[in-house]
């Protein structure tokens, strides 16, 4: 009896036996076995295959005439006959025999199969092909091949695309190049500019001083000289040459004074006002001006008044500086109002820590849109009655300068016909400054003029740096007993400036105050203030403790 | 390998077995369902079986020890729906599943372990 060969499976796998069962419950099927029987044969297989399967083990479906012959090769070399796998197969199945390295179970047929022709029966099982693990592994190669080729077809179009992009950075990269140019050129033009717009102002504040010194020497030998002849001992004059003379010599004192006003604007500009301040009895200064300037009043029909109060008595302030803006402003009040009075009134404003000093006049006022102009360099309101009728229309932009070099305010209010009020505001608080010297490291402007209007009165100087470099020149210079640092500077920025601060054994033990627009980026320990909505006492108090912490 | 899904009914477990098991898929059933018991605090596990048409030694062997596994994590299990050609060949391979509940049907699998649990609170 000759069996003829169904399908042949390796089990060098566990999963190998799953699939041989499944082809063995597929083969009984088709060789017409019963549901039960099909189910008794693929579990048996289960049994047997779970214990040959390892490589090299291989088994054949055949089919005989009345027997479905499964044959499992192995190459155990230990007997299977008492195995458990065997045991179980031999109950599912009607014969199982062992000789070496084989495993035959063997199924018996009924007498009349209905079963298909041997050639659709092997078509049947190579249906189920793709459970063997041959050709799962060609279906994977297969099947990775193809992905292989996807991958690379993936990875042209990456290229290409990655091509592309880079072309397109290319592009990008000489155009912002192209503009940066352009953006340097721009900068490098306005820098120029604006250095020579610098140069010119120099120029400028040069010509003013020289010329105007250069101008006061003769104009002081002309006035002496007209004294020489005027006075007791010279000869005498005709009335004509005395009355002549005497002009001569009013024009010149006009002249005299036109080029101190130059002079001192001059300096104004250049930033050389250095206040010095002191002790200052307000009430003293005013009664100075009171008897000093009634004498240049000629009319009568004015009233000149003062009144200082008690608490705004004793200032501390440039005694010179004050005296100044005071004297223009008097001066002011008196050339231009013909009758009624001008009053010079001093209070303390405790709220904002200030002397408020009002010059009011009860003469022909200022048409509002000239306010603002009439602190312009050179600006007189045009039309305007005036009482001396002289004067370089310097007068109010210097008085402006002076107060806000002191670190106060000065401002103009005006009724046309009804009067003039100037009211000038200046830090007041009783007793010396507490500190020496302050030193404010800011970039910007603007700020920095703020500070020094905060701090005028509580320090006797105070320094300015636009940048970390130029503080520490500035603190190698001269010492501060605080300085105030903005974050954000060119150059040396504040974290670099307090850092090399720290490491230097002469700056570390300086207080430190940041200011700066970011009081959330600051460095840990120090005190921290925020530039916007600053106020004095804040700024103050922020300092004492600063330097109360060192001390 | 396929994976058995775990399905939640209420305080119960459904586990349709729906493919062919190999080993591999049965021992991964039994160490995923003892993480779902656990994690969901299943007081029942039913294991559907209508499907699956071949059981040998191993895998009855396997659904005893889920059986078993199931009872130390405090759920009952039952095993319904086996088919009769596999109820013979167990019989045959002498494997009576002693420790392992079994019901004809889900319904029937599910007023069980109600019954169960209603005897046993």
């Amino acid at each position: 009896m000759k069996a003829a060969e169904l399908i042949r499976v390796r089990l060098d796998a566990g999963q190998d036996v799953f699939v041989l069962r499944r082809l063995g419950r597929a083969a009984a099927e088709l060789a017409g076995l019963e549901p039960q029987d099909q189910v008794r044969v693929a579990t048996a297989l289960s049994e047997v295959g779970r214990e040959v399967y390892g490589p090299g083990a291989a088994a054949v479906i055949a089919l005989g005439d009345d027997e479905l012959l499964i044959t499992l090769n192995h190459e155990k070399r230990s007997g299977l006959a008492g195995s458990e796998g065997v045991r179980l197969a031999g109950r599912l199945v009607d014969q199982v025999e062992l000789d070496d390295g084989h495993v035959t179970l063997a199924k018996r047929l009924r007498p009349r199969p209905r079963r298909g022709r041997i050639a659709d029966i092997r078509m049947g099982l190579a249906r189920l092909a793709p459970v063997s693990v041959l050709d799962e592994l060609r279906d994977q190669n297969r099947e990775l091949a193809a992905t292989l080729d996807d991958v690379r077809r993936l990875n042209a179009e990456l290229q290409e695309t990655n091509t592309g992009v880079l072309a397109m950075y290319n592009q990008l990269s000489a155009e912002l190049e192209e503009t940066n140019r352009g953006v340097v050129a721009l900068y490098a033009e306005l820098d120029e500019k604006s250095s020579q717009l610098r140069e010119a102002t120099e120029a400028r504040n040069r010509f003013w001083a020289t010329v105007s010194h250069e101008l006061r020497t003769p104009l002081h030998s002309v006035i002496g000289l007209v004294r020489l002849l005027t006075g007791p001992g010279g000869d005498p004059l005709t009335d004509e040459q005395a009355h002549q003379i005497e002009l001569i010599g009013n024009s010149t004192r006009t002249l005299l004074h036109l080029v101190s006003e130059l002079l001192d604007m001059a300096k104004a500009e250049s930033g050389r006002l250095d206040p010095h301040p002191t002790t200052v009895s307000l009430t003293d200064v005013a009664e100075h001006l009171h008897v000093t300037m009634r004498p240049t009043r000629e009319r009568g029909g004015v009233e000149l008044r003062h009144h200082v109060a008690p608490e705004a008595a004793t200032l501390h302030v440039d005694e010179g500086m004050l005296v100044t803006i005071l004297r223009n402003l008097l001066s002011n009040a008196l050339k231009f109002t013909e009758s009624g009075e001008v009053r010079l009134e001093a209070r303390a404003d405790d709220d904002r820590g200030e002397a408020v000093i009002t010059v009011a006049d009860t003469g022909i006022g200022i048409p509002p849109e000239q306010l603002k102009r009439v602190f312009e360099d050179f600006y007189q309101v045009p039309g305007s009655f005036q009482v001396g009728a002289r004067g370089t229309g310097l007068g109010l932009p210097y008085a402006r300068r002076l107060a806000e070099a002191l670190g106060g305010t000065l401002e103009l209010s005006s009724t046309q016909g009804e009067g003039t009020t100037a009211t000038l505001r200046l830090p007041h608080h009783g007793g010396p400054p507490e500190a020496e010297r302050v030193l404010v490291a800011d970039d910007d402007e603007v700020f920095r003029a703020a500070a020094r209007r905060m701090l005028h009165g509580f320090a006797a100087h105070v320094d300015e740096a636009a940048d970390g470099a130029a503080a520490l020149e500035a603190m190698a210079a001269e010492p501060p007993d605080v300085i105030l640092v903005d974050l954000l500077m060119p150059r040396v920025d504040g974290h670099a400036l307090l850092h090399r601060m720290a490491e230097d054994d002469r700056l570390s033990r300086i207080p430190v105050v940041v200011v700066t627009v970011e009081p959330q980026h600051a460095p840990e320990g120090r005190a921290v203030l925020s530039k916007h909505g600053l106020r004095r006492d804040q700024l103050i108090q922020a300092i004492r403790q600063a330097r109360g912490g060192e001390a | 390998m396929e994976r058995v899904p775990i399905l939640k009914l209420g305080d119960l477990l459904i586990v349709s077995i729906q493919v062919d098991l190999d080993d591999q898929t049965v021992l991964a059933l039994k160490e995923d369902l003892a993480e779902v018991v656990v994690a969901r605090g299943a007081r029942g596990v039913i294991i559907d079986i209508s499907a699956v048409e071949i059981v040998d030694s191993f895998t009855g062997r396997m659904l005893a020890t889920i059986a078993e596994m199931c009872r130390m994590l405090d759920a009952h299990a039952v095993v319904v729906g086996m088919r009769p050609a596999v109820a013979i060949t167990l019989v045959e391979l002498g494997l009576s599943l002693g420790g392992v509940r079994t019901a004809l049907n889900l319904e029937k699998g599910v007023a069980l372990l109600d019954h169960v649990r209603g005897a046993v609170p």
